[in-house]
């Protein structure tokens, strides 16, 4: 059976077959949502179960689409696609979840979001360079749909930047996709992967392009300035969406097309690579620190986050130690898996939050573990997990990562200084919103009810699986990067 | 003669059905002037599909019947018979309707033979052919407005018209032939060959709304009904592209054309879209993101002769544009002249709505809709041809195109003050049906249409 063609495209068709329904009620809407999501997820369960091989991508699906310039529809997997495809299903599965009370043209929300399940799948499983960019621009559309639509204050300003910062931003990568067709005569991924096309400086253009798109999608230092506004702006499920899977979008797309597609043009711009990622991990710890606003300090920690998997990447391109090389991949691609998780449930919470105080400033809350002890504990852990704390999530990541770095480039360790900032600011938010004097604006607040446990709790018990045990998830990964540091 | 006759089928048809129109015109009969218009571009259509993979000339060469020609015509007629259900739904009922439909076909007549010329005499009679209709047609409501657009359509094409007539005198002085296969003669003859470049760029240029040729358009689509416009920007200005790749591809390329036509290109798309951001007239909005639109069809005819996909991107991105150009020409109809009247539009109708946003993100060139597929061609054409800068700008503008057309989806989903929408008649209905479900389906089958 293609599972991989039925994971990718049930949630779209589930969104037409809405579309066609007489009666398309909030809640038939979420009914139809929650189903195709959560099929979807059972079916990434069972791609997982068929599992993977090493060297190669698994469980490939291919049709003809364009003979005449070598494009096909191709799908697969391999241990970098599989984890963030699980993640991808996971998380629309529980914000599909969450956003059952959305009421408000329910149906077209609906759509949108399956429409953008649809996108983020095909865009990890694409096979075929195309194909892939199809897939990446879709998920625009959608996600611009869904600011302008659902967001807060400032939507239509925040909306427009995203959709034209990302657009231009994708379309240099339209370039390299043509010039390594051009160079191989195929669109076929697993083709440029396994011969390089592009040589010498045609190969360095191709990667600056590639970087440059990657760069305005992971998001890194400098070209970052969208996704703050975006993030603020967003529904509290398309935040979800944004920072969990669709900044993926960027490191995966690193590590598959400018690591793997462009090698040697990677390693000689590996240093400057490397210095854009602790730039990125120091700048976004020191923006995070400075903002009021706990969906924007959130956000800047993203930057924080994705710049340690920049790191990850170019330390491993700079290593000559396969060892090492493979501790860097293995550290970078968890650390993607890591921060859907924790960042995932941050937005969440800081939903939940504002749908019940309509603010999330940090001076208008204190004392608020008193009132909403589920809320504030899991907020708490989560915070705790996204700043590091050995024994969660994001601890055998940046372990890895930083592991690898001291063994490649000792200099990029001052990256480690972020932790410290991301600690400070983390505990400084948690004692505004939850400990000291309780406002007493808040007393009235309720504390997380079932559909929001069952949110959360999820993704809770995750985070500490993978900072506890790891090895399941590693697996994975390993069976794919050991052959890819080789 | 017989076998050259049995090849011409699809345009004797279509010139046998415009004299009945005529006919039937005078015997005060619309309803059957538009049938007979549709069933014969039917019926050519039909005819021209066993004819897609014939590749010869016919009439001592002076007539091609080849891939650009035989896909040209079925971009063309299935076109022209959109355009004509949009005219109906407009003028339908008004006086004198059926001369409109007639004029239609003769237009699209002239179009055709633009994109099958192989002679500069069939080029010529194309133009004309193209050109007289067309005016007839822009000044069609007798208006201030429609005679002004008209005469400056005019004046605008006969000048240009003259000046591409005595170009062409300059190619035959110094080629000795009248065809276009002979224009290889010109190698080495710089000056001559120049010198009719020159003419057949203002030529053509004209009718393709080219920067710096384009003046007339805004005011010409502005002044005509939203049908005719319609119809203008999509089917004459195709056929000049496709007239363009007839006559370019045996010229020789160190003439200079392909970078004079690269600059022209960047220029046009630039142009298009910077003035579009400014305008509030929807009808001027939409002919000066068309004007864009034709810098990157230029793309297709600059990278002729040296990549082999040139031809397909060209025909690709014609099929896309004339699709969903006529889906937000038929949107404003509905919805009316101005900005404003798009407001709330994609609220109260819901399909509406999508349609135009399909629509205007094809025209982006957003994936995995027509428009962008033939983008895709297009871009691919230029770099393998040599001109990276070119598929550079081409793309940069792209942003640019995003900020022209968000113009337009922004306010159709502000909240309207409940303007009650009035009903959609069953012509525009099948006419945004038919367009919208191309654009967004015929993207993923194009590439197994191609050869």
């Amino acid at each position: 059976m293609p599972l991989l063609t039925i994971a990718t495209f049930l949630p779209i068709l589930a969104g037409l077959a809405l579309m066609a329904l007489p009666d398309r009620s909030a809640r038939i809407a979420h009914g139809v949502s929650i189903a195709a999501t959560g099929a979807v997820f059972l079916i990434t369960l069972v791609i997982w179960a068929r599992g993977i091989t090493p060297g190669s991508f698994a469980q490939i699906e291919e049709v003809a689409w364009i003979p005449a310039i070598g494009a096909a529809y191709r799908l697969g997997v391999d241990g970098l696609s599989l984890p963030l495809v699980l993640l991808t299903s996971l998380l629309f599965l529980l914000s599909a979840i969450y956003s059952a009370r959305v009421s408000e043209r329910a149906a077209t929300y609906v759509v949108l979001m399956l429409m953008l399940e649809t996108a983020s799948l095909g865009t990890f499983m694409a096979l075929d360079g195309l194909l892939f960019y199809v897939f990446f621009e879709v998920s625009l559309v959608g996600m611009y749909f869904m600011i302008v639509g659902w967001g807060y204050e400032d939507r239509q300003r925040a909306g427009l930047m995203f959709f034209l910062y990302t657009l231009l931003g994708s379309l240099p990568l339209l370039l390299a996709i043509i010039a390594l067709y051009l160079g191989s005569g195929t669109f076929d991924m697993r083709d440029w992967i396994d011969a390089p096309p592009l040589a010498g400086i045609a190969a360095m253009l191709a990667l600056i392009a590639m970087l440059f798109t990657f760069a305005v999608k992971i998001p890194a230092f400098p070209v970052h300035t969208w996704l703050p506004a975006a993030h603020v702006q967003a529904p509290t499920a398309g935040s979800v969406i944004l920072a969990g899977v669709m900044l993926k979008f960027g490191t995966y797309g690193l590590v598959r097309f400018a690591y793997q597609m462009t090698p040697e043009a990677f390693v000689q711009a590996g240093q400057i690579i490397l210095a854009f990622g602790v730039v990125s991990a120091l700048y976004g710890a020191f923006a995070a620190l400075a903002q009021t606003d706990l969906k924007k300090m959130i956000a800047y920690t993203s930057v924080n986050h994705m710049g340690y998997v920049v790191m990850g990447v170019a330390v491993a391109a700079l290593a000559t130690d396969p060892r090492i090389r493979t501790i860097g991949l293995d550290g970078a691609t968890l650390q993607m898996v890591s921060h859907g998780l924790v960042t995932g449930a941050l937005f969440f919470l800081v939903g939940m939050l504002q749908d019940r105080a309509h603010s999330r400033g940090l001076g208008e809350f204190g004392g608020l573990l008193a009132r909403v002890p589920w809320l504030g504990w899991a907020f708490i852990l989560s915070a705790f997990a996204s700043l590091g704390l050995p024994g969660l999530a994001h601890f055998p990541a940046e372990f890895q990562v930083f592991l690898a770095t001291l063994n490649v480039a000792p200099w990029a360790i001052v990256a480690i200084l972020a932790i410290v900032v991301t600690a400070a600011l983390y505990l400084r938010a948690i004692g505004a919103v939850f400990l000291g004097e309780a406002n007493p604006k808040w007393a009235e607040m309720p504390d997380l009810d079932g559909r929001e446990k069952l949110v959360i709790v999820p993704l809770l018990i995750l985070t500490v699986l993978v900072g506890v045990a790891p090895g399941w998830l590693i697996e994975i990964i390993h069976t794919t990067m050991a052959s890819l540091g080789n | 003669m017989e076998r050259d006759l049995a090849l011409l089928i699809p345009e004797l048809v279509l010139s046998g059905a415009a004299m009945l129109m005529i006919v039937a015109e005078m015997a005060r009969a619309p309803r059957l002037v538009l049938a007979i218009g549709l069933v014969a571009l039917a019926l050519s259509t039909a005819l021209t599909l066993p004819m897609l993979d014939v590749d010869t000339t016919v009439f001592g060469g002076t007539y091609r019947i080849d891939a650009i020609a035989g896909w040209a015509k079925l971009i063309l007629l299935p076109g022209t018979a959109l355009a004509l259900m949009m005219a109906r739904a407009e003028i339908g009922g008004q006086p004198r309707e059926g001369s409109v439909y007639a004029l239609i076909v003769l237009v699209t007549l002239g179009a055709l033979m633009l994109s099958g010329g192989g002679d500069m005499m069939v080029l010529v009679i194309g133009v004309v052919m193209t050109g007289l209709g067309s005016f007839a047609l822009v000044a069609y409501p007798r208006d201030d407005a429609a005679t002004e657009a008209g005469m400056k359509y005019l004046v605008f094409g006969a000048v240009t018209g003259s000046v591409m007539i005595y170009g062409l005198s300059f190619w035959f002085g110094g080629a000795g032939s009248t065809l276009f296969s002979e224009m290889g003669q010109l190698e080495g003859q710089r000056l001559v060959a120049i010198a009719g470049l020159i003419a057949v760029i203002v030529g053509l240029g004209y009718k393709a709304a080219l920067v710096p040729f384009h003046f007339w358009a805004p005011d010409a689509y502005d002044g005509a009904p939203v049908s005719i416009a319609a119809y203008l920007s999509v089917i004459t200005k195709a056929a000049a592209f496709f007239a363009f790749a007839q006559v370019l591809r045996d010229l020789p390329r160190d003439v200079g054309w392909p970078l004079a036509l690269a600059l022209i290109s960047a220029a046009t798309m630039t142009y298009g879209y910077l003035t579009a951001l400014v305008q509030t007239n929807l009808v001027r909005l939409i002919a000066y993101s068309s004007v864009a639109q034709s810098g990157y069809l230029l793309m297709g005819v600059v990278a002729l002769g040296v990549s082999p996909i040139a031809v397909p991107a060209l025909l690709v991105f014609a099929a896309a544009y004339v699709a969903m150009n006529l889906g937000a020409f038929a949107v404003i109809m509905v919805a009316g002249r101005s900005l404003d009247d798009l407001e709330g539009v994609g609220r109260s109708r819901p399909w509406l709505g999508v349609a135009m946003v399909v629509f205007l993100l094809s025209l982006t060139g957003i994936p995995p809709l027509f428009g962008f597929v033939g983008k895709v061609y297009l871009f691919m054409a230029a770099v393998e041809a040599g001109y990276l800068w070119l598929a550079i700008i081409g793309i940069l503008n792209s942003v640019l195109a995003l900020g022209v057309y968000l113009r337009m989806v922004v306010p159709m989903y502000r909240s309207a003050e409940g303007r009650a929408p009035a009903p959609v008649g069953s012509w525009l209905v099948a006419v945004l049906s038919i367009t919208a479900v191309a654009t967004l389906g015929l993207g993923a089958l194009a590439g197994l249409l191609l050869p």
